[in-house]
């Protein structure tokens, strides 16, 4: 008896094998992928422990059933396997760990269950995925019948607990190609061999890579590990529940969007059961699936990305795939051609004169020329551009001269650092812009770069290294604490007043930066008070991605449901850290706490210090 | 914010000086002059704008470089001697050190003046015609006076450039001497500074080349002048440009400040500096026609009062810097404002040429609706917060409650506002009903923005008794419930109409009317307007001797020009002096106010304007309780200093019309002036 339990987990094992083999079939119509296979096997548990876990345990409920389920029958199973050696297949103690096993599981499919009732969350997928509770159940309970009829001598319950354990193995291993189980295989399939593997060790670095095509036209331009990335996906919906542009109405849910990309490469697979892309009803052109609208919604804010449990990277797939849209076939929508075209022209979005990048200051800007050093070179960015943004800038430039420091500017040799072109699919473009910057920064020698522009901070540090631009780049909330820390500048405490922060997306999410800008505000005396959703779970303001320009309708704006958050708070004022957070919740209509930069906070604090005072 | 902000703030460099923002004040002459120089209240108003964050802010209107162009008798600056050197080098200190550009205006008269001032010389121009607006003849320039005025400008120049200024007009604009000579409507020489345009433009040439010669290189020299005089023998547009063309290609000006008209008359004064009668910016295009021709900077100013246009002025191309100088009047904060994104608390111009009315009586400059403006040193312009939280009832919300429930919510008190109409405004809702005064409403609409963002507790549609007063258990209370009008004291009152209650309620009248008008004032003006539009036969008989004579100088013409194209009678030198019901009309019995002669109408109607009378009823119930009895410490008042404030009960003050009809600024600077201190 204990022979035929082992014989049937053997078999499913080989089920599995064969599975797989289908499943990397599949993959293999995907592109060639760099995979530094010993590294990512030798770090799959450490991901899998601490880096899946982690993302799972943020639900603790959800962190207990995967672990009942998943540690379980995992554990059971193995234990089955190992029976096929003699002597442990007559050990009692095998038996009862493999029971213990099982019955885990038992109360996981219970929690699987359980989950699911009395109704289906919106965030949930139902078809197949109502049906897997059951298998799971089945399987575990037949283990464990199975395991204690061994262990008892008990064969009548044995042999029923091995077929209904059969029954339940055989739907689980049949799903792993098409069903829900897809996700454990693909899964660790991914985590091993993901493709961007700087995620696990805290570097922030960019997936985009300068793209040899137009980027992806059909799912197999794809490379193979991203698709088995997509099919890693269980469909939990914590990137639903994360994304801003979903939370507007937007015709985006990156949920779906994962399953469309899986349902492209695996078209035979039973429809997706989970929420749609608000409004869209039938599939699009895209790949057969999507729509261009559903692409141009993404705010490129990645909290769906950081919501993932299984290390999906919903962005990357969406920016290349608005790559071959907007390259390809002309197709960005909204203003975001029109857009493109400036950046072409004018090296700037909004078709500025190069030298109008300084207007803001109204002179007294130190101009780095060609074959000139400064300790600091001070990217503008295209913030500058805009008078409510001067106000930041005016007040981080009097830091900066208050705080003695040796900094210039590029002037009119400044350029729009990429970000939009790149984020709304013109990597042509984008090269183009971080070409010319770089061999401009190249004429000119300076320390470190600081900028209060986010986009461009990440571009510089993260994504010009692939074009020989290798900087140390510095957030301007990152120099003002130095600053501050050092007693460089000395801003009088603040009494009283509570401000909230608002995290910039590619400052957190896209580079670990978290800590400076509350640090800043904690120095100047303002009590933080956070919104509900802060830190890596931050809500988007809207602004990210091209949003702006390609202004896919919605039914609510991002920017006013964050600024609703922000209302929560009690708080008088929103201090942010970014340009397009800046214009983006500035243009919130009605009753609202005021909206500040960090460098225009301290600014002030410094004003407030009397002048005999100040040293 | 606004479209094409970024536009206004674009610095514009010319030689070595930057204006950080293309927003300007253009030369006035605001009547703050002591003994010809710009002292204290000069300098302090203008630092105010530098402190707004304007960019150029120009002084000085029609500074004269010549004693023949006396100065001193307008409260003008004199630049014809070294002794005004050091107050611009203070002026100019001062200034820069908020970051903005400073200029002034020279300029010799010619014909534009009096000789019966204080120097008591002829006066002078290309040739001896009499100018209407000041009546005086002059005599004609011979060579001799010609090098004179040139060498006299140079050195004004020099002392402009010595003073730490960074740069000068020479006005060639308004009819002053330059423009005289350019002119054919005032040069009919036939010399080599008569004639062809080229000879008519050689004085000024001559003037700029000496000033360049004595201030150097580095110092900003531009000319103000007219892009259209508007006048049959005088320059037309064409003209106009060919003369900015020439002094911009021979390389003797820096930049052009273009205006549209010229003021040798009443019509003309008033064309020249538009009130609210007119469009906003009615002569951009004239700006925007020179620009074209010339390689220099254009400025421009004529009712340019909000910054929306402003923008456009300067994003679509028409100007490179945009004047706003009335708008400054109004608000010296208006491009700080801008750039810090509290636009909604930009105090916009209104147009109604209380500045300028007031300096062609002789008075200084004052806003309308902005009380601290040219009182600077007595008067903040932002608001600070008091020590100690009262509680205020103000009680009318026309301008003076309304100003007073602003500053005392920027004081930091808890204001309640009781208002007895459903709207804000006051008697301004009524003013603002007749034809071409609309725009009078934008004072009640900032006070009311105002008064709103600061979290004042507005009951409107609520006719506070005593008791709801006494129920806020107030600190302080304020009375500013407006008068009544007064429907004349003579026989037979009880039969006429008001001037006020025929613009709020539109009551057109048919057949015929007797407007008698016993103020001079805008409302008999307007209301004759109103009803002549309407189809009325309308005669205004006053006992002035003429129409409207109170409203001042740029705004008179236009009630005149109005009241003539409808038709309207104008009757001067009248008093009113009983009015009779006989059947089913009116008699009206008038008497002439110079010859006593008496005489009747026999009318349907009889509208008169007497002012209005305080509507006090609220102050009588409240006075006995107050702990000042309702009087106000006037030499406190008058000083700048707090009234004496009680630790309990409460103080009664009556402010504007509550106390006695005046006007708006009255009503405005009795609530500022009261509770800037409380």
């Amino acid at each position: 008896m204990a022979g035929l339990f082992v014989l049937l987990a053997w078999l499913l094992l080989a089920g599995v094998i064969a599975q797989g083999l289908r499943l990397a079939a599949s993959w293999r119509r995907g592109g060639a992928a760099t995979v530094d296979w010993a590294r990512g096997l030798a770090a799959l548990p450490r991901r899998y422990l601490v880096d899946v876990h982690g993302v799972v345990a943020r639900r603790a409920a959800a962190a207990r059933m995967h672990q009942a389920i998943a540690g379980g029958l995992l554990g059971g199973t193995a234990l089955v396997l190992l029976g096929i050696i003699p002597a442990l297949r007559g050990a009692d103690m095998l038996w009862l760990l493999a029971a213990f096993g099982f019955g885990f599981a038992i109360f996981g499919a219970r929690l699987v269950a359980r989950r699911r009732q009395p109704a289906l969350p919106a965030s949930l997928s139902g078809g197949a995925f109502q049906g897997l509770a059951r298998d799971l159940a089945a399987y575990a309970a037949g283990g464990f019948l199975a395991s204690l009829g061994i262990l008892l001598g008990l064969w009548l319950p044995a042999l029923a607990g091995i077929g209904l354990a059969a029954w339940g193995g055989a739907r689980l291993v049949a799903g792993i190609a098409t069903g829900p189980m897809r996700h454990a295989l693909a899964g660790a399939v991914h985590l091993a061999a993901h493709p961007r593997p700087e995620r696990f060790v805290g570097t922030a670095a960019s997936l985009l890579s300068p793209a040899q095509k137009f980027g992806v036209a059909a799912i197999g331009d794809f490379a193979w590990n991203r698709l088995a990335g997509f099919d890693a996906c269980i469909q939990c919906g914590r990137c639903e529940e994360a994304c801003p542009a979903f939370a507007a109405g937007q015709k985006l849910n990156p949920k779906a969007l994962i399953q469309d990309l899986a349902t492209a490469l695996h078209p035979e697979a039973p429809a997706y059961a989970g929420s749609p892309h608000p409004g869209i009803s039938s599939p699009g052109p895209v790949l057969g699936r999507l729509h261009a609208e559903t692409l141009f919604a993404c705010t490129t804010c990645r909290a769906c990305v950081a919501a993932c449990p299984m290390m999906i990277e919903h962005v990357d797939a969406v920016v290349d795939l608005r790559r071959h849209l907007t390259l390809a076939e002309g197709g960005a929508p909204g203003k975001a051609d029109q857009v493109l075209s400036e950046l072409r022209y004018a090296f700037n979005p909004g078709g500025f004169e190069s030298g109008r990048r300084l207007d803001f200051a109204a002179g007294g800007l130190r101009v780095l020329g060609e074959g000139e050093s400064a300790d600091i070179l001070l990217w503008l960015g295209d913030g500058a551009f805009d008078a409510r943004y001067g106000r930041t800038l005016r007040a981080l430039v009097a830091i900066m001269r208050a705080a003695g420091l040796d900094f210039a500017v590029l002037g009119e040799a400044e350029r729009d650092c990429g970000d939009l072109a790149r984020r709304l699919g013109d990597e042509a473009g984008f090269e183009r812009l971080a070409r010319a910057n770089v061999a401009t920064l190249a004429a000119r020698r300076f320390g470190r770069i600081v900028t209060a522009d986010p986009h461009a901070l990440h571009v510089l540090r993260q994504e010009y290294p692939a074009f020989g631009g290798l900087y140390t780049v510095q957030h301007h909330t990152a120099l003002i604490d130095e600053l501050i820390g050092t007693g460089a500048i000395r801003p009088e405490a603040a009494s009283g007043g509570t401000v909230t922060y608002h995290d910039p997306c590619y400052l957190g999410r896209y580079n670990g930066e978290y800590d400076a800008p509350r640090r800043v505000l904690g120095r100047i005396g303002l009590a933080v008070s956070e919104m509900e959703r802060y830190g890596a779970a931050s809500f988007c303001c809207g602004g990210g991605g091209g949003a702006p320009v390609s202004d896919i309708a919605g039914v609510r704006r991002i920017p006013d449901l964050r600024m609703a958050q922000a209302r929560e708070t009690g708080a008088d004022i929103v201090a942010v850290a970014c340009p397009g957070c800046t214009a983006m919740l500035e243009g919130v209509t009605g009753p609202r706490p005021e909206v500040r930069d960090i460098a225009e906070l301290v600014h002030a604090a410094m004003e407030a210090v009397p002048v005999e005072a100040r040293a | 914010m606004i479209a094409h902000a970024e536009a206004l703030f674009r610095p514009l460099t010319i030689r070595r000086t930057t204006f950080r923002n293309r927003i300007m004040s253009t030369s006035h002459a605001p009547g703050y002059g002591r003994d010809g120089k710009p002292q204290e209240r000069y300098q302090l108003y203008h630092v105010e704008k530098a402190k707004g964050g304007i960019g150029l802010t120009m002084f000085g209107g029609s500074s004269s470089v010549s004693l023949d162009s006396p100065a001193a008798p307008w409260n003008q600056i004199s630049v014809a001697d070294d002794s005004v050197i050091p107050y611009f080098q203070q002026f100019s200190d001062r200034v820069h050190a908020h970051g903005a550009a400073l200029m002034i205006q020279l300029t010799h008269m010619g014909r534009r003046t009096r000789w019966d001032t204080e120097n008591w010389l002829p006066t002078i121009s290309a040739s001896p015609r009499r100018e209407p607006a000041s009546r005086s003849i002059p005599r004609e320039m011979e060579q001799e006076d010609i090098d004179r005025v040139i060498a006299d400008f140079a050195a004004a120049a020099r002392r402009a450039r010595e003073g730490g200024l960074d740069g000068c007009e020479l006005s060639a604009a308004h009819g002053h001497l330059v423009d005289q000579f350019w002119s054919p409507s005032v040069n009919h020489r036939g010399d080599r500074y008569g004639g062809s345009l080229e000879n008519r433009m050689r004085f000024g040439f001559e003037i700029l080349e000496a000033m360049r010669a004595a201030a150097g290189d580095d110092f900003l020299i531009g000319i103000r002048m007219s892009g259209d005089e508007m006048l049959a023998e005088g320059l037309s547009h064409e003209d106009c440009v060919a003369i900015a063309e020439a002094h911009a290609r021979r390389g003797l000006v820096d930049f052009i400040n273009v205006l549209g008209g010229q003021a040798r008359d009443h019509l003309a004064h008033a064309v020249s500096l538009p009130n609210m009668s007119f469009p906003v910016a009615p002569f951009l295009p004239l700006a925007s026609a020179i620009r074209r021709e010339v390689e220099v900077p254009v400025f421009h100013a004529q009712r340019v009062t909000d910054l929306a246009t402003a923008a456009r002025a300067v994003a679509e191309g028409h100007v490179d810097m945009i004047a706003m100088t009335r708008a400054h009047i109004a608000d010296p904060h208006l491009a700080r404002k801008l750039q810090d994104g509290r636009e909604d608390d930009i105090r916009q111009c209104v147009g109604a040429g209380y500045c300028i009315d007031r300096i062609y009586t002789g008075a200084d400059a004052l806003c309308i609706q902005n009380a601290a403006t040219g009182r600077e040193a007595t008067m903040p312009h932002v608001i600070g917060k008091a020590a100690r939280r009262r509680r205020v009832v103000v009680v009318g919300g026309g301008p003076g409650g309304l100003e007073a429930a602003r500053v005392s919510a920027e004081r930091g008190h808890e204001v309640v506002l009781f208002e007895r109409e459903t709207a804000l405004g006051g008697q301004i809702n009524i003013a603002a009903k007749a034809g071409w005064r609309e725009a009078l409403s934008g004072i009640p609409r900032w006070l009311g923005a105002q008064v709103r963002r600061l979290g004042v507790d507005l009951r409107l549609g609520v006719a506070a008794d005593a008791a709801m007063v006494l129920a806020e258990r107030p600190d302080i209370v304020i009375l500013a419930t407006g008068g009544v009008p007064n429907p004349g004291f003579m026989e037979g009152a009880e039969l006429v109409t008001t001037t006020a209650a025929i613009l709020r309620d539109g009551i057109a009248l048919g057949g015929s009317v007797l407007l008698y008008d016993g103020m001079g004032q805008h409302n008999a003006a307007s209301c004759a307007e109103f009803l002549a539009k309407r189809g009325a036969l309308v005669e205004l008989a006053t006992g002035d001797r003429m129409a409207a004579e109170e409203v001042g100088t740029t705004n008179q013409p236009i009630h005149l020009r109005e009241l003539y194209r409808h038709d309207v009678i104008m009757t001067p030198n009248l008093d009113l002096l009983a009015v009779r019901r006989e059947e089913n009309r009116l008699v009206p019995v008038l008497r002439n106010t110079m010859d006593l002669a008496e005489e009747e109408r026999v009318v349907d109607h009889v509208v008169v304007d007497f002012g209005t009378l305080p509507d006090d009823a609220l102050y009588d119930p409240l006075k006995a309780g107050s702990v000042n009895r309702g009087r106000i410490d006037a030499g406190a008042l008058v000083a700048g200093r707090a009234q004496p404030w009680p630790e309990e009960g409460y103080a009664l003050y009556r402010i504007g019309d509550a106390a006695a009809g005046r006007n708006i600024h009255a009503a405005i600077y009795d609530a500022l002036r009261l509770c800037k201190d409380f």
